[in-house]
């Protein structure tokens, strides 16, 4: 873990204001921006590294350990390096059921890596229930548009598009 | 959910249950768990996730009875006994075959993933989850697929971890991040795939995280220091011992077995330590075992016969030029029977080689009724001056469950302190301006009883003095609680604080008198700058750590372990308790062919006894060659008769030290504070694993930091600083930032303010090098 004296000056003067601006709407709480900074780092980085973990818990004065425990318990913070894309593919019950499993196979087999890790260009994850059961299997992209349901066929068009991106 | 504390509620118990018909007692607040482990030494109901400082969580499921509604309209119904609030007349059923099947399956749930690895588990044998699973009659796995598997951490020299063996109470996290106030340690993921742990590899930085390995329910948290010389626990013989590391005189439980102390636990006094111990306490006791720990007599150096050199001392003792010091760390018998060895002799004595360290012991001896330390969440308001918690680590639980209660917490301080986060008046003083802020203080109108809790070692007795006659203008209830690391202090001054110290130097420092018998206390690790001025005192020490001067004095007599012997210690509130013998050292060796070593006793071997005399032994083999012997039972008898109307056993809740003797010090006057001049000045700083005894331990001292200046942040570029001893002498110590802590203030070990001359509040002109 990195030293969180050194955290600051990863960060662009611009983008810890605008950290600081949040912290500072929550006014007497600031732990309670928490979630915010790290949505917004994640948005800019694409994953939360050790250095901006210690830049979070320091603006939100709190320990260290408090930021990595949320980060852990929400699906949607990334603490390793995804690669350019993410892929997110649901297996509740309900996607388990429409063919979920089979998916998961086939972008293990696609990318060439174990789930949860990247092969440089994307990841792709398991992930819990996304509330579209109604039209499972369902899948989140990049962390902003849904496909559901998901066919083998899109899911592979998926990924040679991502592995022919440079 | 019943609010739950560290320190037991008391209120009257008035109303009944029924549990499988059978009436049980409760409490108002109470939950139905709770009033059955406080009715039945055994609980009928199993349970895991409860405990009785941080209450109910109703995470682990096993704790379900079946209730039955008294309308009759509504069917029984399972309901978990932790988060069910006792009530009158409440109806519930245990024993019937619904509910054992649900405790069955809860079981298997949770020993699901549960690895059977109980034949190598240091917890094998006080396993509580072992204890539920077979009473609640799981016994055959069914479940076929892998268990989940994690990767442990390596969580320093003190606790050991294997997460694999985790069922997700979450004590653990509860009590290290609600009660202890650590910020190094959590619960990390979701669902079935939660660790408990660190962010990385290394040391708990709490000072209570030893606690991890009574907390947990089985062996995810075990201690690691006990697993280097193990043994099971039911063979172990566990005695009632008393904490001789603070005064606050923590109730232990030390476990030996075959001539080693192996653990120490804490045993529940709800007065002082009703249910956790501080690691100073749990693993301080190695010092028992320190490599170097003094086992052979010495004149001179060079290793004599234990006779030889009792029969060269008592001919010193003899010409009658000797002066005696006792020792604020040992036992009250131990004291008295050299104070009853000098007065026989007429000589010389005192129970502080500082005249300042003694006027501070007659200050704390002189204060009516200290509270008790579990009684400290009970005040509204307390100002707590210094660093209590690197004195007394366990003091936090209290402070923080009496802000949890609303409790108003000022601090006034010098170094960063965990109890900021707890205190709404904040004040970074150096320490010459603590009297002033504890006055300011005061001068707030306090309506309701409050206390002043005070790290005795950051001030002088001037503070003491002034703040203890002002306690009649207090509310009625308020008090000061004072801490400080000696074990023993007000049972080994109590008759030598009436300017004894002084007398021991003058007479030391004149011409009739050139030896001095120090029991457990080194003059050159108390006032190094004084006695280097002195170097013609001949020095004979008896003591069981090896101190700085032990091998340079001109005689020195080992003696036996505090945990060696037995002993009566006062605390900090004046509270005398007594401790059982622990062990008696011993070594294994095989009867024949002495060649090959040692031999296991488990296959024959003998064990062989290497108990060193206790300090009593030695003054009466002393008294006995001086042909007083007689005389000094006689004083030892009166000593003892009057300090002692009743002399508590080990295991005893206590006795005081009554009111009456206490007030005879109440006379006195505090010496003034030493003038400081405006800019820097020292203070000192501690680790909360630092104490005399302590130190020997190998595990906890190597989590101290190396010897160093520490200065707030931006004070200096410097590297290194030289302090210089009115005598000439210097030191250059690293220089070293400390966030959070005052400025102009250098924090610097009590061994370099010892030696050159210092005190707390003292200024001084630092030379900054590069």
């Amino acid at each position: 873990m990195s030293s969180p004296t050194s955290t600051a000056e990863s960060v662009p003067t611009a983008l810890l204001s605008r950290l600081q601006q949040v912290v500072e709407h929550a006014g007497s709480h600031p732990e309670a921006a928490v979630c915010d900074l790290l949505r917004i780092l994640q948005a800019e980085y694409g994953w939360i590294d050790d250095d901006r973990l210690q830049l979070v818990a320091r603006l939100c004065s709190i320990s260290p350990v408090r930021v990595e425990e949320l980060c852990t318990f929400y699906p949607l913070v990334l603490r390793e390096d995804p690669g350019r894309h993410v892929l997110r593919i649901c297996d509740s019950i309900a996607c388990h059921l429409a063919g979920a499993p089979g998916l998961l196979q086939m972008a293990v087999a696609q990318s060439g890596v174990p789930l949860g890790q990247s092969n440089g260009r994307y990841s792709v994850l398991p992930h819990v229930c996304l509330g579209l059961c109604e039209r499972a299997p369902a899948a989140f992209v990049d962390g902003k548009n849904t496909v559901a349901p998901l066919s083998a066929e899109a899911l592979r068009q998926l990924l040679q598009d991502w592995e022919r991106e440079s | 959910m019943c609010r739950k504390g560290i320190v037991p509620t008391r209120c009257a118990m008035a109303e009944v249950f029924y549990l499988d018909g059978e009436a049980i007692p409760f409490r108002a607040g109470q939950n139905v768990l709770e009033a059955v482990l406080e009715h039945r030494q055994e609980s009928s109901i199993p349970y895991f996730c409860f405990h009785p400082a941080m209450g109910s969580l109703g995470a682990c499921r096993q704790c379900g009875v079946m209730v039955y509604p008294h309308d009759g309209k509504h069917p029984p119904r399972l309901t978990m006994a932790c988060l069910l609030p006792a009530s009158r007349d409440l109806q519930l059923g245990r024993a019937e075959a619904k509910v054992q099947h649900e405790h069955q399956l809860i079981s298997e749930l949770l020993m699901r993933n549960h690895p059977h690895d109980c034949p190598v588990c240091d917890e094998g044998g006080q396993c509580h989850l072992q204890n539920m699973t077979v009473a609640s009659g799981h016994a055959y796995r069914e479940y076929e697929p892998e268990k989940r598997r994690y990767q442990s951490q390596e969580l320093g020299p003190l606790i050991r971890q294997e997460m694999n063996r985790c069922i997700t109470c979450y004590r653990c996290v509860r009590f290290y991040q609600d009660l202890a106030g650590g910020e190094d340690f959590g619960v990390f993921g979701s669902r079935d795939r939660v660790f408990f742990g660190r962010l990385e590899d290394g040391p708990l930085e709490s000072p209570l995280a030893g606690n991890l390995a009574e907390v947990c329910p089985t062996g995810v948290f075990t201690d690691k220091v006990y697993h280097q010389d193990y043994l099971r626990p039911w063979d172990l013989e566990e005695s009632a011992g008393i904490c001789p590391h603070c005064s606050i005189g923590c109730n232990t439980r030390p476990g030996a077995a075959r001539g080693h102390l192996r653990r120490v636990r804490q045993r529940s006094h709800g007065e002082i330590n009703p249910h956790f111990l501080c690691d100073r306490g749990r693993y301080g006791f190695r010092y028992v075992a320190a490599e170097d720990r003094p086992r052979q007599a010495q004149a001179g150096g060079r290793r004599q016969d234990v006779d030889s050199v009792l029969d060269r001392l008592a001919a010193r003792l003899a010409e009658g030029r000797s002066a005696f010091l006792g020792s604020p760390r040992e036992d009250l018998d131990s004291n008295l029977a050299l104070f009853a060895l000098a007065r026989v002799l007429d000589a010389p004595f005192a129970a502080f080689f500082e005249p300042w360290e003694e006027a501070k012991a007659r200050e704390i001896l002189a204060l009516p009724h200290p509270p008790a330390p579990a009684r400290i969440s009970a005040y509204a308001e307390i100002l707590v001056i210094g660093a209590v918690e690197r004195v007394a680590p366990t003091l936090p639980l209290f402070l923080r469950e009496a802000h949890d209660r609303g409790a108003a917490i000022s601090l006034l301080r010098c170094l960063p302190s965990p109890l900021t986060a707890l205190a709404g008046e904040d004040r970074l003083l150096p320490p010459a301006d603590l009297l002033d802020a504890a006055w300011e203080w005061l001068g707030q109108r306090h309506h309701r009883p409050f206390l002043l809790l005070i790290d005795s070692e950051s001030v002088g007795p001037e503070l003491l003095h002034l703040l203890r006659r002002e306690i009649g203008t207090w509310p009625d209830g308020s008090g000061i609680l004072p801490v400080y690391r000696q074990g023993n202090l007000p049972g080994a001054s109590f008759y030598a604080v009436d300017g004894h110290a002084s007398r021991l130097r003058t007479a030391l420092a004149g011409n009739d008198y050139d030896h001095l018998l120090a029991l457990g206390q080194d003059p050159q690790e108390m006032d190094g700058l004084w006695w280097r001025s002195h170097g013609d005192i001949d020095l004979s020490l008896i003591d069981h750590r090896r101190s700085l001067s032990w091998d340079d004095v001109w005689l020195s007599l080992p003696c036996a372990a505090l945990s060696e012997r037995s002993g009566l210690y006062y605390n900090g509130e004046g509270r005398l308790q007594a401790a059982a013998v622990a062990y008696t050292p011993a070594r294994e060796e095989r009867h024949w062919r002495p060649e090959l070593g040692p031999f296991p006793l488990a296959a024959g071997g003998a064990l062989r006894e290497e108990l060193l005399p206790s300090p009593v032994e030695l003054c009466r083999a002393l008294a006995e060659r001086l042909e007083l012997s007689e005389r000094w039972q006689e004083r030892l008898r009166f000593y003892r008769d009057f300090l002692l109307r009743s002399a508590p056993r080990p295991g005893d809740p206590g006795v005081f030290l009554p009111e009456e003797l206490r007030a005879r010090f109440r006379l006195h006057s505090a010496p003034p504070p030493r003038a400081t001049d405006q800019g820097w000045s020292v203070c000192r700083f501690s680790h909360y694993s630092e104490e005399e005894l302590a130190n020997g331990a190998r595990e906890l001292h190597s989590l101290a930091p190396a010897s160093a200046a520490w200065i707030a942040p931006g004070q200096q570029d410097a590297r290194q600083v030289r302090l210089r001893a009115v005598d000439g002498t210097s030191r250059t110590l690293p220089l070293r930032e400390l966030p959070d802590m005052a400025a102009e203030v250098l924090a610097i070990p009590r061994a370099e303010l010892v030696f050159l001359g210092l005190r707390p509040g003292d200024g001084v002109n630092p030379e900054w090098l590069d």
